[in-house]
């Protein structure tokens, strides 16, 4: 409900009775207005403003009376007393603070709207002529700057200066008054965002603001990059984000309390953020007061209201040029919409907030986020697949009993599903959801708004610059063409007309404007070319960033295996939906269509396929507002007309390549050999191509994506004059990078230094207005001694690069810092515990706790066997989050979905455990894992000394643990071993608690985290001075007595390193997990693979005693444990196999600070690798796959380990037992194996293997 | 004999001393079997025990020295880099970037388009030191085992095309590119850019021939082939 002051002092002033009056008074005025019209009418009339009503507030130019006189001739209305529910439009071009305080949420136009509308002949859209724009639209700020407008008529600079003076006042005061302005909210003057729930939480932090319209850039900056006033990192925002997801999430579950919680923190953040601006902005606001207006007035906040991407029609001149700049003053018309410059510290922020391609790219990042963010909150409850469920029921009169758990397991014949999903041309549909006037008309998406138009700039050869792409395109390199050629059509273009096409790029079109060949990227002049009637609607990131979220929270509330592709744009993992819900794939998709345009009012396509590649080509076919569903038995079909420009991955220029060799269609594209396509297009391209114009693809629905860089690069209105200000802007991006890093949580090693240079040749001013032109790109990379993230020292890396360059300054448009080689963060070690809440991204799953781990178990124990508990007490403990080396190994036997979500948990806390305790830095956060000593081990001193929190968890785990001893005498050993030794896999540190005695006497640290002993880097380790060598040998040393000990004591400890051999299979593959236990490949295996037997029966044989590792023992106790601790895991897991068979193995640290050599089963020397082999083909008829995934895994290890001369050795022997074998299963088997090691030889060394 | 670590200067000497020493030998060698240049100009020498066969050719024995002498440096410091190769006879040496080393001896045929490449990839041991091997007797024993694959390793390539010639690149590590005009160790011998061309093979196969692991040098010499050598 509206409650503005008009109405409040309405009440107060006894309006009633004087209503009578005031209602009688209109009335008759607006008779009069009528008649008056009548008699007025002559030919020049038109009905343009039927249905409008203005209301004419303070001066304007034309005035009020002769805009009374334009209203009555066109159809309009004109109240000479303001109505709120009758006035439509209030026009003003100038108005003070109270007013506005006043009018909030009225539309307040400026009166050129009404001039230009007649001009045009139909009623033009107010909202580029907004006196102060709505908070929605971000893109524009105070429009006292009509730029190409020249006819219009512009408040001096004092005047701007003076009532802008007055709204940053007016935002101070309503940010201290900022909680009574809540409730007033965003809700009541903009609806849309009610929709919205958590947004608009978010919003009501800025209303006074946004009201104002003043910088509203910022306001987009904060919401999009969290708290941080100097905003703008892709990456930032992860904070905005959490309490989005929480608000979101509680929706599914009442959590209200918590979710209050979190939206009064970042309440509070934000509320730091608008005050830490507003002394920014009262400081531009004195530099827009100045009347001898320098360069340093276009800066920052104010006139950023301009878009970057929408100056280039302005009339000023770049920001270098002095010429024109010292002309701004003078020229009244030209306002300043001059872009920051890049020598300035908010440019790189300003430009970031204004870049569609950074939001792009950022809500990515974001949505990814955001999906990753259910996951981790998920309740595997899903309040969408409940409906569907329900319905479907409802329809087919079907009860359906046991739909809670019945998984992917139980229905094995789904095929898998992947639906992919993407809105119809998403800034168009989005721009126009509120505009049913533009729709079924050529819309684009632009920043330019006016007739695609723009005036020519001196110096600008956008001719020359066109020839050149083309030229670029078509012959594949690109020369300048001569200048002088075209100085005749300049000319005459300059005298005939001053502007030339608008250069602005087409975001997006909608499907009205594609039929006339208008297409996404096209400049909008052009564009305007071909269809004169083309409407341009300007950027709306808000409204993009919402309908992205609310598609994003109607595809999760079905499922959360989702891949954010872009912000319109997400692939769906529907098959256990579809299994679940026992709906078609057909039915599913238009339930998810049907309510996609119910909340987004856009349209969405869908396409589903059994894989990525075959559902997103039948998005194709989809589009648009449609679905298709892309049967197996079609696919053949369908993939041989496709094009290959439609697979992804085929860019234009690849295409070109295509063409030349006679390929249109993935059907000719079939005709060529692998070997054919890869020596084309390189082996990993090639290989794609060839599977893509296949219909096949192996990627997974990938729901988290590590990242492989990190950049910022800017090269839009780069005009650098002075050595000094490049310098400064390479600083400034470096922090910029950064924060990037920091809020990825990673840090880099690699540095590029990416610079575009002006060709020589090439016009010095660029057809578009502060754009790049044409360009050479230059680049320098460095390797940094460490891996960084801090901005001293890139900053610095960079400037040494950039100063090896030798460019010259002037001729610089673009710059950009990539990062690559990334690692994670350090935990580090004092700030872990103080902030516990570090950003997760990281952590699989960093909202659990330890207590989480225990309640898991707690809850297995009562419905579980005993002897099953211990298998899975010691799972739980174990199972390390994300192994390493886990790419070529995925998990067959194991089954430990139940377990996964705990026990990543555990990385978490221990994260904080080893800030605590840790002396060494720990290399990799992600796979940190904890151990709980059994309580007679805890040292209570150690327990006071942590935070009360941590404190609590652990005693309580112990609690648990200790019940477990008494109830299970079984259950000891594996206490007992955990605390004690361990080989750790890969990439796991062992939070260690010795003996209190031990380790006082020995090395003086009460606690030690010491890595697996296949974990020391042995150069660091080299690096270490000798005392600290001697210590930790010790420490190892120790540790492996410990485990003799333990070993030999404790034979069930067995079960134990029996658990740790399954961690050897990543855990994180979940997916292919899945996969394989739908169609298993490999027959239930009853036979035990010799393989296994080897490594049972002949641990020694294998291991040289002079080892010493724990480990060998262990394995010789397997032998007697084995048989009896397989058998619940078989039933356990309910898959197929369980008999791990080869999937033993576990790198053995050969001796002191060695890494482990690459062994099968334990086998190292060839002959015993020979032996083993042998044995394994000759006795067994039926591999078992996970063996052959081992043997393919000794290889790549092989192949890593630069022991090339052993691989061939074994591929031949294996080739010729293998190959001699009359089950073709062997042969078979031999391809496998050597089909992928010639998959990793190809990636290492660019060759693959000569097998004769 | 003292106890070399890392730390200490000479130790990438006296790896770099051995390998340049092996290099050299392996070079001639791999002339020889591949039949690069004609048999006459080689004359047998033993060398790590065994016999090998060593051009007489001055010039060609200069190159091959110059050549060496100017990776000798790199060896030493583990690193550095550049893009760079001399040319001699219209061969030369490369210097391409990448993250392993590696000293290539490429052999081109006619159209300078390569057929052969003998590659050593040298890597150092995880911990370095010789404390156990300070007459490096057991280096020895492994370079030789590497010399012996070397001269017949013919067995298991096919036979070249007439009029070959020979080129060779070092792959380093990374950066440092402006040091490699400083490592210009002989006047007159400067590095040059190596050309994609020159270093890219079509269609290639692989055949390990020998990896060794020592303390104090970790090396594996594969030969990538061109799976049809006459086209």
């Amino acid at each position: 409900m509206r409650r503005g002051g008009w109405r409040r002092r309405a009440e107060s002033d006894g309006w009633e009775k004087w209503g009578g009056y005031m209602a009688a008074k209109v009335q008759k005025l607006e008779e009069q207005f009528r008649s008056d019209a009548t008699i007025q009418k002559d030919g020049t009339s038109s009905t343009i403003f039927s249905g409008v009503a203005i209301y004419v507030n303070g001066y304007t130019d034309p005035s009020a009376e002769e805009l009374r006189k334009l209203m009555m001739l066109h159809g309009g209305q004109y109240h000479v007393y303001y109505s709120r529910s009758k006035t439509t439009h209030i026009i003003a071009t100038n108005l003070p603070n109270a007013k506005i305080k006043e009018l909030k949420g009225e539309k307040v136009i400026r009166p050129e709207w009404i001039v230009e509308s007649i001009k045009a002949g139909r009623l033009l859209s107010c909202i580029p002529y907004q006196l102060y724009s709505k908070p929605s639209n971000m893109q524009k700020g105070l429009n006292f700057n009509p730029a190409c407008k020249a006819e219009e008529s512009v408040p001096g600079p004092s005047s701007v200066a003076k009532q802008l003076n007055n709204r940053v006042n007016h935002i101070i005061k309503k940010v201290e008054t900022e909680n009574e302005v809540k409730v007033n909210g965003v809700n009541s003057w903009n609806e849309e965002d009610a929709n919205n729930f958590s947004f608009t939480e978010l919003e009501q932090i800025f209303p006074g603001r946004k009201q104002n319209g003043i910088p509203h850039h910022r306001d987009s900056a904060a919401i999009f990059n969290g708290h941080t006033p100097s905003s703008n990192g892709a990456l930032k925002t992860q904070d905005c984000l959490v309490p989005l997801g929480h608000s979101v999430a509680s929706r599914l579950s009442p959590d209200f309390t918590q979710e209050e919680e979190q939206a009064e923190k970042s309440r509070t953040d934000f509320r730091d953020c608008v005050v830490q601006q507003s002394p920014q902005s009262t400081r531009n606001t004195d530099a827009m007061r100045n009347p001898h207006r320098t360069n340093s007035f276009s800066l920052s906040s104010l006139h950023s209201n301009t878009k970057i991407n929408g100056a280039h029609y302005s009339a000023v001149q770049g920001p270098s040029s002095t010429k024109s700049t010292s002309s701004v003053p003078t020229l009244s018309k030209a306002a300043p919409s001059v872009p920051s410059k890049p020598s300035d510290c908010n440019f790189i922020s300003d430009f970031y907030s204004r870049s569609r391609l950074h939001h792009i790219s950022m809500w990515k990042c974001e949505l990814t986020e955001f999906v990753n963010t259910l996951q981790r909150q998920s309740s595997g409850i899903f309040p969408g697949r409940e409906k569907l469920k329900k319905m479907k029921t409802g329809r087919s009169a079907l009860v359906v009993t046991d739909t809670g758990n019945m998984s992917v397991l139980s229905s094995p014949r789904h095929q898998s599903c992947i639906m992919h999903v993407d809105m119809d041309c998403f800034f168009v549909s989005v721009g126009i959801r509120n505009r049913p006037d533009l729709k079924g008309k050529p819309v684009a998406v632009t920043s330019n708004r006016g007739t695609g138009r723009a005036p020519l700039r001196p110096g600008a050869n956008p001719q020359l610059e066109w020839q050149y792409y083309q030229n670029k395109v078509l012959k594949g390199r690109a020369e300048i063409p001569d200048a002088s050629l075209w100085e005749n059509q300049d000319s005459a273009q300059a005298n005939g007309i001053d502007s030339v096409l608008s250069k602005a790029e087409i975001a997006s079109c909608s499907y009205e404007a594609r039929q006339v060949g208008i297409r996404n990227g096209m400049f909008f002049g052009q564009a305007k070319q071909l269809c004169p009637s083309l409407q341009a609607v300007p950027y709306d990131f808000h409204a993009y960033k919402e309908v992205a979220r609310t598609m994003y929270e109607t595809l999760a509330s079905y499922t959360h295996s989702i891949e954010a592709v872009s912000c319109d744009e997400a692939l769906v993992d529907i098959t256990e939906i579809l299994a679940e819900t026992r709906l078609t794939p057909d039915e599913f998709a238009n339930a998810v269509r049907m309510e996609i345009k119910d909340q987004t009012k856009c349209a969405a396509s869908v396409g589903i396929g059994s894989n990525i590649l075959l559902a997103r080509m039948a998005t194709r076919k989809a589009k648009p507002d449609g679905q298709y569903h892309l049967k197996p038995e079609e696919v053949d079909d369908f993939i041989r007309g496709q094009l290959v420009s439609n697979l992804p991955g085929v860019g234009r220029s690849m295409e070109s390549k295509l063409t030349a060799l006679g390929i249109k269609t993935c059907g000719d594209l079939q005709y060529m050999t692998m070997a054919k396509l890869q020596k084309e297009f390189g082996p990993k391209t090639g290989q794609m191509l060839y599977r893509f114009c296949r219909g096949l693809d192996d990627r997974p629905v990938r729901t988290e994506k590590e990242r492989k860089s990190i950049s910022a690069e800017i090269n839009y209105g780069i005009r650098f004059t002075q050595p000094k200000e490049a310098e400064a802007f390479l600083l400034n991006l470096s922090e910029e990078i950064q924060r990037r890093l920091e809020a990825a949580g990673v840090k880099g090693k690699r540095l590029t230094l990416k610079v575009m240079v002006r060709k020589p040749g090439a016009p010095v001013e660029t057809a578009k207005f502060g754009g790049h032109g044409i360009c050479d790109n230059v680049a320098r990379t460095v390797t940094l001694d460490q891996a960084t993230d801090s901005a001293k020292i890139i900053g610095k890396a960079a400037l040494n690069m950039f100063h090896t360059m030798k460019l010259n300054i002037s001729d610089m448009r673009g710059v950009g810092i990539q990062v690559n080689q990334l690692v994670p963060t350090n935990p580090n070690p004092s700030a872990c515990p103080s902030r516990p809440s570090v950003p997760s991204g990281h952590f699989p799953g960093g909202s659990h706790s330890v207590l989480d781990l225990f309640q898991v178990q707690k809850a297995k124990k009562s419905t579980e066997e005993e002897h099953e508990e211990v298998f899975l007490a010691a799972m739980d403990l174990e199972i390390s989050p994300a192994s390493r080396n886990c790419t070529f190994l995925p998990p067959f036997s194991t089954h430990l979905t139940s377990s996964v979500n705990p026990v990543t948990s555990k990385a978490e806390s221990s994260g904080k455990w080893n800030g605590l305790h840790s002396p060494i830095s720990l290399k990799s956060r992600l796979n940190l894992s904890i151990e709980v000593p059994s309580p007679s081990q805890l040292d209570q001193s150690v327990l006071e000394a942590l935070p009360p929190d941590l404190r609590e968890q652990v005693e309580q785990a112990c609690a648990v643990q200790q019940g477990e001893l008494h109830g299970d005498k079984k259950k000891e050993p594996v206490n007992g071993c955990n605390t004690g030794i361990l080989p750790q896999p890969v990439g796991t540190v062992l939070l260690q608690i010795p003996e209190p005695q031990e380790s006082n006497s020995d090395t003086g640290i009460n606690v030690i985290a010491l890595p697996a002993f296949s974990q020391v880097d042995p150069e660091v380790f080299a690096a270490l001075p000798a005392e600290l060598q001697k210590e930790l040998k010790a420490a190892y040393d120790q540790r492996q007595r410990q485990g003799e000990n333990a070993a030999h004591q404790q034979p069930a400890a067995a079960a134990v390193p029996k658990n740790l051999f399954r961690q050897l299979k990543p855990a994180s593959v979940k997916e292919k997990k899945r996969n394989k236990k739908k169609n298993p490949i490999s027959p239930p295996k009853k036979i035990q693979s010799p393989l296994k037997n080897k490594l049972l029966n002949s641990p020694v044989k294998t291991l040289p005693g002079a080892c010493g590792s724990p480990q060998k023992l262990i394995d010789g106790f397997l032998k007697h444990e084995s048989p009896a601790s397989e058998k619940p895991l078989g039933e356990l897991s309910a898959s197929t196999s369980g008999v791990p068979g080869l999937s033993g193995s576990q790198p053995e640290p050969a001796g002191c600070g060695r890494p482990p050599a690459p062994n099968l089963a334990g086998a190292v020397e060839f002959s015993d690798v020979k032996t083993l082999l042998k044995e394994w083909i000759t006795t067994i008829s039926d591999p078992m796959e996970e063996d052959i995934l081992q043997v393919v895994k000794y290889c790549t290890d092989l192949i890593e380990e630069k022991d090339l001369e052993k691989l061939d050795l074994v591929i031949k022997y294996m080739k010729r037992l293998m190959q001699q074998s009359v089950e073709s299963v062997w042969n078979m088997a031999f391809d496998f194996i050597l089909d992928n090691v010639q998959v990793v030889l190809q990636q290492t060394y660019g060759s693959t293997l000569k097998v004769t | 004999m003292t106890t070399l670590t890392r730390q200490d200067l000479n130790f990438g000497q006296v790896v770099a001393d051995v390998l340049c020493e092996f290099l050299e030998v392996a070079v001639h060698l791999i002339l020889y079997v591949r039949e690069v240049y004609p048999v006459g100009i080689f004359q047998k020498r033993k060398k790590y025990n065994v016999p090998v066969q060593m051009s007489c050719h001055p010039e060609l024995n200069q190159y091959i020295q110059d050549t060496l002498h100017c990776v000798k440096p790199l060896l030493e410091k583990g690193g550095g880099g550049g893009v760079w190769v001399t040319r001699f006879w219209s061969r030369g040496f490369l210097f391409l970037q990448n993250d392993v080393e590696k000293v290539v001896v490429v052999i081109l045929d006619k159209e300078h388009r390569p057929v052969e490449k003998f590659v050593f990839e040298i890597t150092q041991p995880p911990l370095l030191s010789i404390s156990s091997d300070s007459l490096l007797s057991h280096v020895e024993q492994l370079l030789r085992a590497f010399i012996l694959k070397i001269s017949v390793c013919d067995a298991v390539l096919d036979h070249n095309p007439p009029g070959c010639t020979f080129t060779v690149l070092v792959h380093t590590r990374e950066a440092a590119t402006r040091n490699m005009e400083k490592i210009q160790v002989i006047k007159d011998f400067p590095w040059i850019l190596a050309d994609e061309q020159d270093v890219h093979m079509h269609d290639p196969r692989l055949i390990p021939l020998k990896t060794m692991t020592s303390d104090i040098l970790k090396m594996q010499l594969y030969v990538e082939e061109r799976a049809h050598k006459s086209s």
